[in-house]
């Protein structure tokens, strides 16, 4: 039974998510640990409408009959969880930052809170890019050093202790790349207002 | 500069018993693994203390640690830790202090000094560029802290003193070691080994430094760490203005504050005895520990003292879970604390458990809660272990079991408990049944997630999943007392930052999460140290009050601690057995291997 506590945190990320536009009707998902369990979405469940069933609780480490109804990307949730510190993960598809993983292999802000917060984004590729063991694998690899990764063309996973705190840097990373967006179609010469910026990019 | 990274790469070994001192190198592979200060001397102290030693016979050890950031000029890296068996608790120990001592050391050129054996006269040693010397401490014996630390000439950041004071000659399990004065590795008893070894005192001087591989790297380290601490309103302005004892209302907002002996969760005089009242009325100045910007400690004053403090445990150690509201009471008592060589959250909550066993005419005393007038008095008792004071001098259990009411002791594994009720914090009873060293909140802390929102509010009544946040912290906890740096550094910098000057000063790329697995490693390993001492499930445990009396009123009102599940849960997502033994898995996955025998 799943504390009607942790469900409201799922229901109001879930929401949040959908609401800010980084997920479409049905995409993304997020998870907590509690114990040696995990709580993720059900797969198929719209984030933005969670219902108290669309939570579903398996092991860790070991399967059980809830792996049946669980998120796509419930290897990679597990995975992340048993290599890095992580107690929450959000995975959303934040549209500007995908769009610059197309073409880039990290992002680097340039605005002042996403700087303060993030430092810089790597970008990790794979060819099956979605619920594959080799995506999971470099995920947690590169979550074992920032707490937010893009993977190429498909969307970022942020790890924090809270779901609201994995959300937080998931929001930051959108507003900096839309930031980014913006100030190339402005395309004037960037002033540099931060001092050492250039330690940012061997963040 | 030393050419290492970090560490200084020495041990320096003195055995009181035959006036020996050596040097060895340190294992760089153990130094790698355990990185310095707490895990360090968890895993030396493996190999030297076994469970048929009594702490307080020549065989146990002080074991004085830096870490690899000790002295580098990173933020709040001025700490140190002592390890040894806890004569309070029988389970590993470590304290640690900051200042400027430990600094100091590390610029001796070690990274490690080892204490075993006894004198036969009370001696302190020098540690000098020119060499290592015991000397004579008789005439110093019997001195109060202050006088023996300025007796063999404390000076600022050029040569600095660590002492026992009367409390740790008379072997008080709630004896501290001071250091600089007024700063104390203070839990579980150090103080009392020290004096069992008839050593008063340790005086060092330096010259040199501790090599930094990346100092680029290292620079913007200092310029990112500064601008965090300088952002966040808890380190750039309720711990400067305030001191730590801002957290006073805090706490006793939320009904977590426990009060005369835990009876209560709210404190009615906890504004009298608040950061507010201090910083108002008693406060002279600020001051700070070496290469700290965040500036917690208060330099306070009254009719009869001037001196540091006091934290925010002591003013509730002696406050609220004595019920006083006599602040100056508190100051002056704390002095004394700091005189004697005591461990203030112990001798607070000690003489709040002979209040109660007085008011229940258990104990033929004076004493009652809210008798502020007795309290100076009752320290020095406890440190001369006179009158009375003989009685408390070994801890509130020890007295409670002799007045036959054990679970009148607020204590876990033989340690009181600090200043949060566990039954308004479910994370922190968690934390306390399950800390290496008894009831401890610097083995990690739930004030943050629970209280405060760092990095962001959980449900502190919640207890599904609170193991996860628990273990966390523990192990977050027990890696900053390795490297070693000021756990409050984390109230406003996350740990990706040490991780990356740990990185930048080493030479070696420790990821974030493998920085925490090296918590995780230490803390599976003093829970084996533990084990092996005969500890089990059943010490992992809080006082009965919290299990079965509910909050009478205030916000927690109705609330007691749900230990077991989360308990159950806890075992679980450790990757320890039903009993609370870590698995063959577990040790392998933490390069524990060797073990694995052990464990069994």
């Amino acid at each position: 039974m799943i504390d009607e506590r942790i469900y409201e945190q799922f229901k109001e990320i879930g929401r949040d998510l959908y609401e800010a536009g980084m997920i479409s009707s049905h995409g993304g998902n997020i998870s907590m640990r509690l114990g040696d369990r995990v709580v993720i979405k059900r797969r198929g469940a719209q984030l933005g409408r969670l219902k108290p069933h669309d939570l579903i609780e398996t092991g860790l480490e070991k399967n059980d009959s809830g792996v049946t109804l669980a998120s796509t990307e419930l290897l990679a949730h597990r995975t992340i969880y048993m290599q890095t510190p992580a107690l929450a993960i959000v995975h959303c598809h934040p549209r500007t930052a995908v769009a610059f993983s197309l073409s880039r292999d990290e992002l680097v802000p340039i605005d002042n809170e996403a700087s303060y917060l993030l430092k810089k984004v790597p970008v990790v590729a794979e060819e099956f890019a979605s619920g594959t063991p080799e995506m999971a694998t470099k995920l947690a690899a590169a979550l074992q050093s920032y707490k937010i990764v893009m993977l190429r063309g498909h969307g970022s996973f942020a790890i924090g202790q809270t779901l609201d705190e994995a959300f937080h840097w998931s929001s930051t990373l959108e507003e900096s790349c839309q930031i980014m967006l913006m100030a190339k179609l402005i395309n004037e010469p960037f002033i540099e207002y931060r001092k050492m910026a250039e330690g940012y990019g061997k963040w | 500069m030393n050419q290492m990274g970090g560490w200084m790469g020495k041990i320096l070994d003195v055995n009181l018993t035959t006036g020996e001192t050596s040097e060895r190198p340190l294992d760089m592979d153990m130094a790698r693994q355990f990185l310095g200060g707490r895990g360090l001397g968890a895993r030396m102290l493996w190999d030297e203390v076994g469970p048929e030693v009594d702490p307080l016979s020549p065989e146990n050890v002080l074991i004085f640690a830096c870490g690899p950031l000790t002295g580098t000029g990173y933020q709040t890296s001025n700490r140190f830790s002592v390890s040894t068996k806890s004569p309070l608790t029988g389970t590993v120990l470590d304290a640690n202090s900051g200042g400027f001592w430990g600094m100091q050391f590390k610029k001796t050129g070690h990274d490690v000094l080892i204490v075993r054996g006894k004198a036969e006269q009370p001696v302190y040693l020098e540690i000098k560029p020119e060499g290592v010397t015991i000397n004579d401490a008789v005439p110093l014996w019997g001195k109060v802290v202050s006088e023996t630390t300025r007796t063999l000439g404390q000076n600022n950041n050029k040569r600095n003193v660590l002492c026992v004071g009367p409390a740790g000659e008379r072997l008080s399990h709630m004896a501290a070691i001071m250091n600089d004065g007024e700063r104390s590795l203070a839990r579980g008893g150090p103080g009392a080994v020290m004096g069992s070894k008839n050593l008063k005192a340790i005086v060092v001087e330096g010259k040199e430094r501790p090599g930094i591989v990346d100092q680029d790297k290292f620079k913007f380290m200092l310029y990112e760490t500064r601008k965090l601490l300088r952002a966040s309103p808890l380190t750039s302005q309720a711990l400067p203005e305030f001191g730590t004892i801002v957290m006073m209302n805090v706490v006793n907002n939320v009904g977590a504050l426990p009060t005369r002996n835990h009876r209560q969760a709210q404190f009615e005089g906890a504004e009298a005895i608040s950061g507010e009242a201090l910083t108002e009325k008693y406060l002279v100045k600020n001051s700070a520990c070496w290469a700290c910007p965040i500036g917690c400690t208060r330099v306070s004053k009254t009719d009869k003292v001037e001196g540091e403090g006091p934290e925010f445990e002591t003013a509730w150690a002696f406050g609220a879970q004595c019920g006083v509201d006599d602040l100056a009471a508190i100051i002056e008592a704390n002095h004394m604390c700091n005189e004697m060589g005591l461990d203030t959250i112990s001798t607070g909550s000690t003489i709040a458990c002979a209040m109660e066993l007085a008011e229940m005419g258990l104990l033929d005393s004076e004493l009652r809660f809210g008798r502020a007038d007795l309290l100076v008095k009752m320290v020095e008792d406890i440190g001369y272990r006179r009158d009375i004071g003989a009685e408390l001098a070994d801890g509130s259990l020890r007295l409670a079991k002799r007045y036959g009411r054990p679970d009148l002791s607020m204590s876990s594994k033989g340690m009181e408990l600090p200043a949060y009720d566990p039954r308004g914090m479910q994370g922190q009873g968690l934390l306390y049944a399950t800390s290496n060293r008894g009831g401890c909140h610097m083995r990690g802390n739930m004030l943050g997630l629970e209280v405060l929102g760092l990095p962001k509010l959980i449900d502190r009544f919640q207890v599904q999943g609170k193991s996860s946040y628990v273990i966390l912290h523990q192990n977050i906890a027990a890696v900053i007392d390795s490297l070693v740096i000021c756990k409050f550094t984390n109230m406003g910098v996350a740990e990706e930052y040490f991780a990356r000057a740990l990185s930048a000063v080493t030479g070696i790329h420790y990821p974030t999460g493998e920085m925490i697995r090296v918590g995780e490693r230490v803390y599976n390993l003093e829970r084996l140290y533990n084990l092996r001492e005969g500890f089990a499930k059943a010490d992992d445990t809080l006082p009965p009050r919290l299990l079965n009396e509910p909050v009478p009123d205030g916000p927690s009102k109705g609330w007691v601690s749900k230990l077991e599940p989360m308990l159950k849960e806890y075992y679980r997502a450790r990757g320890w057995d039903e009993n609370g033994v870590p698995t063959p898995h577990k040790l392998a996955e933490l390069g524990l291997d060797k073990w694995v025998e052990a464990a069994q």
